[in-house]
């Protein structure tokens, strides 16, 4: 009997002609989350466009630019007669920088005056000028070892290397993180319109109906099968993306796929909290945009939390992404890391324990108060039709 | 003519504040985020990240490499561990965000004119992390080499240190920063974000009340008043005119008081802004106006947008260049005005353009506006004549 109402009540949510609800569903996160992958398909940093000027018509002038046309990282796009028209094209957006090979560039090195070689960059363009100042920086270096000290090598070499992302690509560092801000927000934005679609279209004593009149039930059948979509869509979307990167193990994706599912169900369930507080559609869905959309800028992966200050830490403390990033994080250390995520995850445990339990104790008042309206609303009806009768 | 479309646009506004969720949209979304995005980011860079070394080596030259590392702006040293796996471990435990390993007999190789090699281990998921802990750890330890190289020319060659020091670096360069000096993230990051931010809230907001439009409930309110009964080219461009000038005074807020506060470089002359105003607004609208036309209910192009808004801001080509995108996706990122007019809002107000210099941008958000205006009209004139009506909220 009960389970005949809650198949009843999962049909009549999810397989009544609902194509807004399959859309911001399944094909929405879906879509937006290969979309993002794609964007960062070419994952590392190359053919920055940048401008040189030649002032030194000189030999070492001419094996410098050539040096710097074979980088795959640098795209020499401009060469400019002089600075003024780099530096225009720079506020143009066409090159990133220049680099300035001063007059008597030669000259001045064989007599080991070293001549400072300038490089303008535009600066407003984080990366992509992190890559290509450090670029340039070698290129000159390398070039500038082999000219008196060739057979003489470094005494110090530096390799860096990143820990569970071995090329440093960038997809590594932010589609993983982004996908999962997807999903963050998609469980907020899908919590909202499954509860609060039925008091929109005044649809609760039908559901309510359907369900045998038990408000768990209706619960139970409103947040259980999207809480699951959800959770299996993010691990897809995330296993995919992952395939750049190291596999993880059984344990690491285990707990990473745990951390995943506490999150969708805290965030759905902070959207299930926000219909029951508002009672309407668009001012729930207001508040999960709100609080979902710039999550990521929060939640530590692009700027770190702890150069935050102390206000915004507390915010990022409780957004559920904060907590799955770090265990998403920790999992590409390899096996040192299962202590810690288990901290982050008892967070993420508490978050959805908290969110769900208010949510439905918020939702009982509400469909309480929906139900009554509508059949007072159906008497009012019947007796206008009566007396008009 | 005019004070039909003034009339018009009052009764917009009027329809804007009288409505919760339009004054949620277009009136508390561009304040609240103009002050709640860039807070995180109010110490602009990142210093002091928590760091380790392992000495391995554990000689004079490797302990003066640790008090210049301990010296660095951008890293503090929290601990030196005699072995890596006590690396590892803190780094699991989010104590530090990257270690440099030491190797043993670095110094014995170096004094024998033998190659050393210093690892540097960052984590893998921060970005910001592995710029700052590579550029401090490695100009540490390069300095180290330097010195050495230096001294061993010096001696090889009979030359002055003066001349060693030429020697190794014949032309040493200098990097200079020219229009975000302090390398600061807001500074990068808020801007382009801002103007997405007034492109979103604007596109919702229209949708949201041009959805209202179908609504029975409105229909029966207000289906008889001369403003909605007003001619297609009145309405169209009326309405438009109530988005206009309020966005203006938004534009005008972020100039004067957003990017007074957080001490955003403000280097835009008035002629290029006043141009991007205008053309980046009309290009906005109109494609509001013609979304608006596609929906149905007030809150789907929440969703739909809501959804959007992350690759939105991607294609907005201001962090990852656009030309490392597949074609499809620059092709696709040609619907969206932010696409043009974040690079055109950058170089106006952040490196100070002159009008020349962004009239290509500006000219691509000019055709954008007369498309979507064409669309526009033609699309509202479609649902003029359709018979639409939604459930009532």
């Amino acid at each position: 009997m009960v389970l005949n109402g809650l198949l009843k009540t999962i049909r009549k949510i999810y397989f009544g002609h609902n194509i807004v609800l399959w859309m911001i569903l399944v094909v929405l996160p879906i879509g937006v989350s290969l979309f993002t992958m794609g964007m960062f398909s070419s994952q590392i940093v190359q053919h920055v466009p940048i401008g040189i000027v030649i002032q030194d018509n000189s030999q070492l002038a001419d094996k410098l630019e050539a040096k710097l046309r074979s980088s795959p990282v640098l795209d020499i796009k401009m060469v400019c007669p002089d600075m003024g028209e780099c530096e225009h094209a720079v506020v143009r957006g066409d090159i990133q920088g220049f680099i300035v090979l001063p007059n008597d560039l030669e000259r001045r090195t064989l007599r080991l005056e070293a001549p400072v070689i300038p490089v303008y960059s535009s600066g407003q363009n984080y990366l992509t000028n992190m890559f290509t100042t450090k670029e340039i920086r070698a290129v000159l270096s390398a070039a500038g070892s082999e000219l008196f000290t060739a057979q003489m090598v470094d005494p110090v070499k530096v390799q860096i290397h990143s820990v569970g992302n071995l090329k440093s690509n960038y997809q590594g560092f932010l589609v993983l993180g982004l996908v999962t801000a997807i999903f963050h927000l998609a469980a907020m934005i899908v919590g909202v319109f499954v509860l609060s679609f039925p008091l929109r279209d005044h649809r609760v004593k039908e559901m309510l109906g359907y369900a045998g009149g038990s408000r768990f039930t209706l619960w139970f059948a409103s947040v259980f099968p999207m809480n699951i979509i959800l959770w299996l869509e993010t691990v897809g979307c995330y296993a995919y993306c992952h395939r750049l990167l190291a596999p993880l193990t059984l344990d690491e994706f285990v707990i990473t796929a745990a951390a995943q599912l506490f999150m969708i169900l805290a965030c759905s369930g902070a959207g299930v909290v926000f219909v029951g507080l508002t009672g309407v559609m668009r001012m729930a869905t207001g508040a999960a945009g709100v609080i979902g959309s710039p999550a990521f800028a929060f939640a530590g992966q692009t700027f770190p939390v702890m150069a935050m200050p102390f206000a915004v830490r507390c915010f990022a403390f409780v957004l559920p992404l904060t907590h799955v990033l770090m265990i998403q994080s920790t999992m590409l250390l390899g096996d040192v890391n299962m202590e810690p995520a288990w901290e982050s995850m008892k967070i993420l445990i508490g978050m959805a324990l908290f969110w769900n339990i208010l949510g439905a104790f918020l939702m009982s008042m509400r469909w309480k108060q929906f139900a009554r309206r509508e059949t007072e609303y159906e008497n009012k009806m019947r007796t206008d039709s009566e007396a008009s009768a | 003519m005019i004070r039909r479309l003034w009339k018009v646009a009052f009764a917009e506004w009027k329809l804007i504040y009288t409505d919760p969720a339009a004054v949620l949209l277009l009136v508390v979304a561009g304040l609240i985020y103009a002050f709640y995005y860039p807070v995180p980011y109010v110490y602009q860079t990142v210093s002091k990240v928590p760091v380790a070394v392992v000495d391995l080596d554990n000689t004079a030259m490797s302990r003066e490499l640790v008090r210049m590392a301990s010296a660095a702006q951008q890293i503090e040293v929290k601990a030196i561990y005699p072995e890596m796996k006590q690396a590892e471990a803190a780094m699991a435990r989010d104590e530090i965000y990257g270690f440099m390993v030491i190797p043993e007999n670095m110094e014995k190789d170096i004094r024998g004119k033998h190659q050393a090699t210093v690892n540097i281990f960052t984590h893998g998921a921060y970005v910001m992390f592995h710029g700052a802990i590579g550029t401090a750890f490695s100009t540490c330890a390069l300095t180290v080499g330097a010195t050495n190289k230096v001294k061993q020319i010096a001696m090889s060659k009979q030359v002055p240190s003066a001349k060693a020091i030429a020697m190794r670096d014949p032309f040493p360069i200098s990097i200079q920063t020219l229009y975000n000096s302090t390398g600061g993230y807001a500074n990068y990051v808020v801007p382009s974000v801002l103007v997405v931010i007034l492109q979103q809230s604007l596109i919702i907001g229209i949708c949201v009340l041009g959805g209202s439009r179908a609504h029975r409930r409105f229909r029966k309110k207000l289906r008889d008043s001369p403003v909605e009964n007003e001619s297609l080219p009145y309405r169209y461009f009326g309405r438009s005119l109530a988005y206009f000038v309020h966005y203006c005074s938004f534009i005008l807020f972020y100039h004067c008081i957003v990017y007074n506060i957080f001490d955003f470089p403000r280097r835009g002359e008035l002629l290029p802004m006043v141009v991007f105003s205008v053309v980046f607004l009309a290009s906005v609208i109109n494609f509001g106006m013609v979304i608006s036309q596609v929906f149905l209910r007030r809150e789907s192009s929440m969703q739909l947008f809501l959804y959007m808004s992350i690759p939105v801001l991607f294609l907005a080509n201001f962090s990852w260049p656009a030309y490392l995108m597949p074609s499809w996706m620059t092709a696709i990122s040609y619907i969206l005005p932010s696409t043009f007019a974040v690079p055109a809002w950058l170089s106006i107000e952040q490196m100070g353009a002159d009008i020349y210099d962004v009239a290509p941008k500006l000219y691509q958000l000019a055709i954008q506006a007369v498309v979507y205006l064409v669309l526009g009209l033609v699309l509202t004139r479609a649902r003029d004549k359709a018979k639409i009506d939604i459930g009532d909220m």
